[in-house]
């Protein structure tokens, strides 16, 4: 997943909502105090992390609990930027459409999220969240009883194998590839050319719907995350008699409790209740609201604006995924009123400085830069400490096996970079003053300003900084092409599910490097290789000590990425909302348990 | 300010003009000596108070760019270092990247305050985009003006089909939206000289933003030389000239040229304050001058985003852009005044 201006968040992370708290709590205070009260936040983050359990019959079972002071009725209006990416589930990778997803779609698993933010993986449409067998390399599902799409078709297995099977055609393009990839191979198209379309399905030896409620995923090697990515938006059941191919990314059926009843491309959507939702089912989702009222052209700047004043229709609205414009943060957070209809808390990006290793080939280069980039000056120009906090590492706080003291760079004591120690190292590789690095940046207002910070910063190591400006529309297409010509480039990069699996396999996996990859610096260590290949088949204890061992070594041994900052997320509703917090599963506003006060 | 026609020329066309009687009679009651055009014009020029205030302003702007890296280093900052990391200051800006101290930052150390986020001093940052969008406006207006005048010369000069041809290139290149133009090709023209890896240099983009806007800036000149010249090159003192055997190029020169100064001259201090304003709404929209060159555009695109957390940013160079072209263009119309009393307000 790429970083949040492209492509991003089908994210689960693990908790972080006593962080938020505690930000909450200081945000009234200035200066050096706020110092002291942030590295407390992150011992908070830290002691909250815990792995995602797996939920069995009896969690699964819906309803879902009630949210406290919830009342029916009423609509919410919805600010979006622009129009969602995709509707059609096979489709949606994308953060926006994943949240949109839990409104409409419904899967063969879901999240639950307690008040603490802990998440649980339980079943959806499954009565669980899943038995694996065999070393888990065969997972079984049962469907429950009641489930029905708008129309009042029944679910059946059927129905999950045509979801699976659609992915294999032709139509499907922009999603997730992971349960596909597992059961077929990475060609795995060829295995089903046509989908289901044609009459042909994937043998009973990959995919088994011995009867009407029961689904069998088998695979080659053991999926200890099944769970987890069965879990995304993009595996969300399509029924096989509803289905419309490249329509249904414009009308596509509900399972879930609202249903699309207008849409309007690039200007609006109308969402209302789906009278065949039965909450008996699930085990996660509400139907307080009567509907919810999309508007998909209300700038980032003018959301803001419109909820900090609270007027009008803005008061049953929300941020659905845009955060607060970063230029207003200092409105809304000086405010106690304005502060108090926000949610904080962790976006699930790191975002780097990526070496191209293929042509910064001397690590003590790659560590001078290291060394001398002023983190705390990056972090200001994303909206100072609102909008980021320095990093240590290259593995998000919205991780598990996320360690806030890790810190080989000396960041937390050298906010601005420590010259000196890079400068020996320069001198110590031998560069010669004047040296060309060239440097690519996306040309936004964010990037020219951390363009101008960098530049400075190698300029003093003695570099000769090529800075060039790209598209920021076509900015990861063009540094994702292998022989790109530049020196640096930074990234945001977050997970697909909170597992390092998501995060170290595609951006550090050495096999993985190919002409429009997520590898942005081309590393490709035998031993980090190994130890991900490993981890990816070990149990959840386990892997967690693998992959911490991966990326000690990428760290530390390797540096293909100078760490920047891990950005946060700032989000307002307006105060006729009730339910709204946090969603550690989705790092949005939850959009689950919202209501209206007065509706 | 002084008279752009030498004497002598200027005698020469006053001794042509069709009613040198009447010029002659109103000079000889105001004074007994005579005085040409060009004296004349200083005299009323120096009368009009806003006209003298106007031009002194202007001055100053000019000197100041010119002496920018001077003032700069007595003032002991430069537009490129990001104080907010020095070590010598230590509380530039707050948590929200935005100057701590009040109104911008303004202080004994940074006279017209902060920049926020990169925590650059905005004096000296106004000072040297002072400096680009002078230096850019005055190479600008010159090329338009000197194009428009050959163009617009020749096409009413020679009349017919040149004239027709020339009309129609100049109506052509009119249609062009220019302002949606600029934002399409600056990107283009920029890319056709630097490799797609390399830095673009400075200078390069500042020759791509004058190709581009000399390109669709001189049309205005033209057609005003044009009529200009139309109706002077009938008139008797022209004929006089080719009967006497002067070559076309002499009467160009000599007859017809300084006949048209007013207008051009005119047209001209028009034109530098909106070019001023066209290479500010380059940058603004992010496709002239990119970080780290200072640039007014620039500052007002950051001032437009902050304008409700740090109004002073805005402040400074919205007073000094608003002050300078209006200044300029009060004293386009006083020199115009000056010139020719007749179409006074």
């Amino acid at each position: 997943m790429k970083s949040i201006r492209t492509r991003s968040a089908r994210a689960a992370i693990v908790a972080l909502a006593a962080g938020s708290l505690v930000l909450t709590g200081c945000s009234g205070d200035n200066g050096n105090k706020n110092t002291k009260d942030q590295s407390k936040s992150k011992e908070d983050a830290a002691a909250q992390s815990k792995p995602v359990q797996y939920a069995d019959a009896a969690g699964s079972t819906g309803p879902a609990k009630d949210v406290k002071g919830a009342t029916p009725g009423g609509t919410i209006n919805v600010y979006l930027q622009s129009d969602l990416t995709h509707l059609d589930p096979g489709q949606i990778y994308v953060s926006d459409a994943g949240q949109f997803s839990n409104l409409i779609h419904r899967k063969l698993t879901n999240y639950q999220e307690d008040a603490e933010g802990n998440l649980t993986v339980v079943g959806d449409i499954a009565t669980d969240s899943g038995k694996s067998s065999d070393g888990g390399k065969t997972w079984t599902y049962t469907l429950k009883d009641g489930v029905k799409d708008e129309d009042g078709n029944v679910i059946t297995s059927a129905d999950v194998r045509h979801t699976i099977e659609r992915l294999y055609s032709k139509v499907i393009f922009d999603g997730p590839s992971f349960v596909q990839t597992w059961l077929s191979g990475s060609d795995y198209r060829k295995a089903l050319p046509d989908g289901p379309y044609k009459g042909k399905h994937l043998p009973d030896t990959v995919l088994e719907t011995p009867d009407e409620k029961t689904v069998v995923f088998r695979f080659k090697k053991a999926q200890p995350d099944l769970p987890q990515a069965l879990a995304m938006a993009g595996y969300a059941i399509v029924p096989e008699k509803q289905d419309t191919k490249e329509k249904y990314d414009k009308a596509p059926k509900a399972l879930g409790p609202y249903k699309l009843v207008e849409y309007k491309a690039g200007k609006s959507m109308k969402l209302v209740k789906n009278t065949n939702w039965d909450p008996k089912t699930d085990a996660v989702r509400h139907q307080y609201v009567d509907g919810y009222d999309f508007s998909s052209t209300v700038e980032q700047a003018s959301q803001t604006k419109r909820l900090i004043a609270d007027q009008g229709e803005a008061k049953n609205a929300i941020q659905f995924t845009t955060s607060v414009d970063p230029a207003q943060i200092q409105d809304v957070v000086s405010d106690p009123k304005v502060n108090a209809r926000t949610i904080k808390g962790y976006q699930p990006y790191v975002w780097q400085l990526n070496f191209n290793m293929d042509r910064v080939k001397d690590k003590k280069i790659r560590d001078a830069i290291t060394y001398a980039l002023p983190n705390a000056a990056i972090v200001q120009t994303d909206g100072g400490k609102y909008g980021g906090e320095i990093a240590g590492g290259l593995m998000a706080p919205t991780l598990p096996g996320y360690d806030p003291n890790y810190d080989p760079f000396g960041k937390q004591k050298k906010p601005n970079g420590d010259l000196a120690k890079a400068k020996e190292l320069v001198k110590e590789a031998g560069v010669k003053p004047g040296t060309k690095i060239s440097y690519a940046y996306s040309n936004t207002p964010r990037g020219q300003k951390q363009q101008v910070i960098i530049k400075d910063t190698l300029g003093k190591l003695g570099f000769d900084v090529q800075a060039k400006e790209i598209d920021s529309a076509s900015f990861y297409e063009q540094i994702g092409k292998l022989n790109n010509g530049f020196d640096l480039y930074a990234t945001g990069w977050g997970q697909d599910w909170s597992s390092p699996s998501t995060v170290i396999t595609p951006v550090y996996d050495g096999s993985l490097i190919a002409d429009g990859a997520s590898n942005y610096s081309h590393i490709n260590d035998a031993k980090v290789n190994e130890l991900i290949q490993k981890a990816l088949t070990e149990e959840p204890e386990q892997a967690a000590k693998t992959w911490e061992e991966a990326h000690h070594r990428i760290v530390e041994e390797i540096n293909p990425a100078a760490p920047m900052y891990y950005s946060k997320q700032l989000q307002l509703f307006g105060s006729n909302v009730g339910g709204a917090r946090y969603s550690t599963n989705s790092s949005y506003i939850n959009i689950n348990d919202l209501f209206l006060k007065k509706p | 300010m002084t008279s752009p026609i030498e004497a002598e020329d200027a005698t020469a066309s006053v001794a042509l003009d069709e009613k040198p009687a009447a010029k002659t009679t109103a000079a000889d009651a105001e004074a007994p000596v005579g005085r040409s055009p060009g004296q004349l014009m200083w005299m009323r020029f120096k009368r009009d108070r806003t006209g003298v205030v106007s031009a002194i302003v202007v001055i100053l702007y000019f000197v100041i760019a010119l002496l920018a890296p001077v003032i700069a280093s007595l003032y002991g900052k430069n537009p490129y270092t990001l104080y907010a990391q020095e070590p010598e200051y230590p509380f530039l800006l707050d948590d929200f990247a935005m100057p701590t101290g009040s109104f911008g930052g303004v202080s004994g150390e940074f006279w017209f305050g902060v920049e926020p986020t990169l925590g650059r001093d905005v004096f000296t940052m106004l000072l040297y985009g002072m400096r680009t969008s002078l230096y850019m406006a005055v190479a600008l207006t010159v090329l338009s003006v000197g194009t428009g005048v050959v163009i617009g010369m020749v096409s009413g000069y020679f009349g017919g089909k040149v004239d027709y041809w020339l009309g129609r290139i100049t109506d052509f290149f009119l249609a062009f939206p220019s302002q949606l133009f600029f934002i399409a090709f600056m990107p283009v023209v920029t890319a056709l000289f630097v490799s797609p890896t390399d830095e673009t240099p400075t200078y390069l983009r500042a020759v791509a933003i004058i190709l581009v806007m000399w390109f669709l800036g001189w049309m205005g000149m033209a057609r005003l030389v044009r009529s200009s010249v139309l109706s002077l090159r009938e008139r008797e003192f022209v004929e006089a000239a080719k009967v006497s055997g002067a070559s076309r190029w002499r009467i160009v020169r000599k007859e017809i040229l300084p006949n048209i100064v007013t207008p051009i001259l005119v047209q001209g201090t028009y034109m530098l304050p909106s070019a001023i304003l066209s290479i500010a709404f380059l940058s603004f929209v992010g496709v002239g001058f990119v970080e780290p060159t200072p640039d007014w555009g620039r500052m007002f695109a950051i001032g437009a985003k902050i304008y409700e957390q740090d109004p002073a940013f805005m402040l400074f160079p919205g007073l000094a852009l608003v002050i300078f072209v209006l200044a300029f263009n009060l004293l386009g119309d006083s020199v115009r005044d000056a010139f020719d009393p007749k179409t006074g307000r």
